[in-house]
């Protein structure tokens, strides 16, 4: 129950933030689906394969039209990542309410996990119906030509915990007591090191691994930082 | 309270885990950045003799730059074409061709030339032509814009018809109609209508699409492990064209002539009344395939083992409608050894290479119907060693390759030698540009510190460092031990991961008088327990 209080106050002070994400996802990202289901050649374009010559080998390869959306789901869940971790982790140790917190009658475990699940329940929600609902919708076939590639549904939800990882690094660099240019700034190093990799992959399954395994770094580092650390 | 006693069992690795990686990442950035540097501003190095050439000198200068032609009864000529005027570009280009014994045979422009030389079979063009596995991963890379997919239309430009989109998680390619409802599958059974009648066309490796004379939409030549299919999407027809039933195909080695067909006056036409369509591949047990049509034909040769192993040795086929021939170029000079296997070695055979005279060769070969080869002709010239010796500048590349490599963790030799030949062989490998683990072990291949004494120096120093810092900071004997070897390992990251990590401020025992770390609250020395602050005076490093 405990928990759950915990929860809903957290959420209530990630709602803003989740709206607004949300708002700025489906405007941006919305706008442009649209704007490319008017005009194709923006995304899709077939030359005019002449009777007996050679085909260039990149003739033959298409764009989604959620491409320009894919760019509003990345930046707006890095942006929601950033934002939350400060807000979780940071604003406390500013305005000085770290010992408010702490101080009740719950375990700092307690308190840590349930700003963890508003920061992860928020990403589902804001980012993630908007982006099933912008993918439903770029596969209805007045709109568009064919349907998109289940790939493509799968790499959105990668640029969400791609977020998500944003978020844990800030998470870390916001609960370390370190100087800002010497270990402070690992956490959001790390996320930096994560996103380049992730966008070095061709493989969805290492994607997905690479991501599992510095959600499990930042969270063991996360638990321990928060657990130990004075406030 | 358990999970914290827990958490750093899992912490203190991760954390370990994550500095050291960030630490490499920004050490090889900056080592990166040097070696980019270094071959930006890198100016030619290389003096080559400028002295005025002898007659001779001029005719094998000419020999060399000669195009070596056959005629389709194995005469071979020599084609010439000497340098236009600098600045004259209204200058038609000539040629001069010249028989075996050096004669001059014929001179004009080259649009004017009466001889009908055999043409070859080529490779297909991994950029221009060919469709690879690595341009399959470029496209499926996981960018912001998200990946993208091959499709394939058919009908013309106004009004395509269907679109058939290839698949690579299941080997297939689906289609879709103008209304965007699903058509059909087309896999190595051919077209069909069901996904459960379709069989997948295997492992795919690289493709080449033409338009056909007859036809608006493209059809591709679909190369996978082990089969070669043609896919006509237009008529709905997939052709198995050969299929290795003993080894795989190899990478990138299949050619092409008269195979595609192209309109006179487009890129690659050859003309057919002349020539037998060709396809050339070659399988990884050694043996060459070719299959040729008007008429079908399938020849399996296996070329003699002896032929390998010279420098620039290649070979190449061609099918007129009078026979199948086979060219051979080498030369009499053994070929390089592996650049990455052993430096020295490479770079004492290029100069060899340089200053040696070398017996260049090229043979023509009829081949029969049971794939045996029949010598028709060959031509060989003797390059001498330049007059004036080629006198090679120190590579500044490899000397600031050394240098930044002094920096890199000793543990990346031990990891190279882990890995063996056959990891590295796939690394190196053109297919597995795109793979960023093969990427991240092509670029420790370069900055690997090739057991360099001054790196072992280096790590030796940092050790050194680290022990005198770490000894009154020290908490246990095994943390001690293992940030030293540590640091040995991982040498300048090492260094930076432990002071990041294990860093803290000192002060004077008040019992001992010798100095000891924060993190502990007993004295390393004497056992003393860490005084408390006095009243008044909170700062315990400045009042101690």
């Amino acid at each position: 129950m405990r928990f759950l209080a915990l929860l809903r106050k957290e959420l209530r002070e990630c709602l803003p933030w989740m709206l607004l994400a949300a708002l700025v996802f489906l405007a941006f990202g919305g706008f442009f689906l649209r704007a490319l289901a008017y005009d194709q050649r923006h995304y899709r374009y077939y030359p005019n394969f002449s009777s007996g010559t050679l085909v260039e080998r990149f003739q033959l390869t298409q764009h989604t039209p959620l491409l320009l959306t894919g760019s509003c789901l990345f930046c707006s869940s890095l942006g929601l990542g950033l934002i939350l971790g400060v807000r979780h982790f940071w604003i406390p140790h500013f305005t000085r309410t770290w010992p408010f917190l702490l101080h009740r009658s719950v375990s700092r475990k307690t308190i840590l996990a349930a700003k963890l699940t508003a920061g992860t329940i928020a990403f589902v929600i804001s980012l993630g119906t908007v982006w099933v609902a912008l993918y439903w919708y770029a596969n209805q076939l007045e709109a568009y030509p064919i349907p998109q590639t289940v790939r493509v549904f799968i790499e959105g939800w990668i640029f969400i915990m791609l977020g998500l990882v944003v978020y844990l690094g800030t998470a870390l660099s916001g609960l370390s007591t370190a100087k800002w240019y010497t270990t402070k700034i690992l956490g959001l190093a790390f996320a930096t090191v994560i996103i380049v990799t992730t966008f070095s992959q061709w493989s969805l399954v290492w994607a997905f691994a690479v991501i599992a395994i510095s959600v499990v770094i930042l969270l063991s580092l996360i638990f321990d930082t928060f657990l130990r650390r004075e406030f | 309270m358990k999970l914290k006693n827990d958490s750093k069992y899992i912490a203190t690795p991760a954390k370990i885990f994550m500095t050291v990686f960030i630490v490499l990442v920004a050490v090889s950035i900056l080592q990166g950045i040097i070696l980019e540097i270094e071959r930006t501003f890198r100016f030619s190095a290389t003096t080559k003799p400028k002295a005025e050439l002898t007659e001779e000198e001029k005719r094998i200068d000419r020999i060399r730059s000669s195009a070596k032609e056959f005629l389709p009864d194995g005469t071979i000529h020599l084609v010439h074409k000497p340098r236009r005027t600098p600045g004259r570009m209204d200058e038609s280009e000539i040629e001069q061709i010249y028989d075996a014994n050096d004669d001059l045979l014929w001179e004009g422009p080259t649009e004017d030339q009466p001889y009908e030389y055999l043409s070859w079979a080529e490779q297909i063009h991994r950029f221009h032509e060919g469709f690879t596995l690595w341009s399959l991963k470029q496209i499926q890379m996981i960018t912001p814009e998200f990946s993208q997919a091959l499709e394939i239309p058919v009908g013309p430009r106004q009004q395509i018809r269907q679109f058939w989109r290839y698949s690579p998680a299941s080997d297939l390619f689906v289609g879709y109609g103008s209304n965007g409802e699903k058509i059909g599958y087309a896999g190595s059974t051919g077209f069909t209508d069901s996904k459960s009648k379709v069989k997948p066309f295997g492992e795919f490796r690289l493709f080449t699409a033409w338009c056909p004379q007859d036809a608006s939409s493209p059809t591709l030549l679909w190369q996978t492990q082990r089969r070669i299919y043609q896919i006509d999407f237009e008529k709905q027809h997939v052709e198995l064209i050969f299929e290795s039933t003993e080894a795989d195909i190899e990478v990138e080695r299949t050619s092409l002539h008269a195979w595609r067909d192209v309109k006179p006056g487009e890129q690659k036409h050859v003309d057919r009344q002349k020539y037998r369509p060709l396809l050339h591949c070659i399988t990884e047990d050694g043996k060459h395939h070719l299959l040729m049509r008007n008429p079908g034909q399938q020849l399996t040769i296996t070329i003699p083992k002896d032929w390998q192993g010279w420098a620039n040795y290649y070979h190449r086929f061609t099918a007129t409608k009078q026979g199948i021939f086979l060219r051979r170029n080498w030369i009499e000079f053994r070929e390089a050894p592996d650049y990455f296997q052993d430096r020295e070695l490479h770079g004492q055979w290029l100069s060899d290479y340089q200053s040696k005279a070398m017996k260049h060769r090229v043979e023509l070969y009829r081949l029969d119907i049971d794939g045996s080869l029949e010598l028709l002709n060959r031509y060989d010239w003797t390059v001498p060693p330049p007059s004036v010796p080629v006198v090679r500048a120190r590579d500044s590349r490899l000397a600031v390759q050394r240098g930044v490599s002094q920096f890199s963790p000793p543990l990346y030799d031990l990891v190279v030698r882990l890995l063996g030949r056959k990891f590295w062989s796939r690394a190196l490998n053109y297919q597995n540009m795109g793979d960023f683990f093969y990427s991240l072990a092509r670029m420790i291949l370069d900055i690997r510190p090739y057991g360099g004494v001054i790196n072992r120096a280096l790590s030796a120093i940092m050790m050194f460092f680290v022990f005198l810092h770490g000894w009154p900071r020290r908490t246990s004997w095994a943390n001690f031990i293992f940030w030293l070897v540590f640091v040995g390992a991982f040498n300048l990251a090492g260094l930076l991961t432990y002071l990041a990590l294990n860093h803290t401020a000192v002060i004077n025992c008040p019992v001992c008088g010798k100095r000891r770390g924060l993190a502990r609250v007993d004295c390393v020395r004497c056992g003393a327990e860490l005084p408390a602050p006095e009243r008044g005076k909170l700062d315990l490093i400045l009042n101690t």
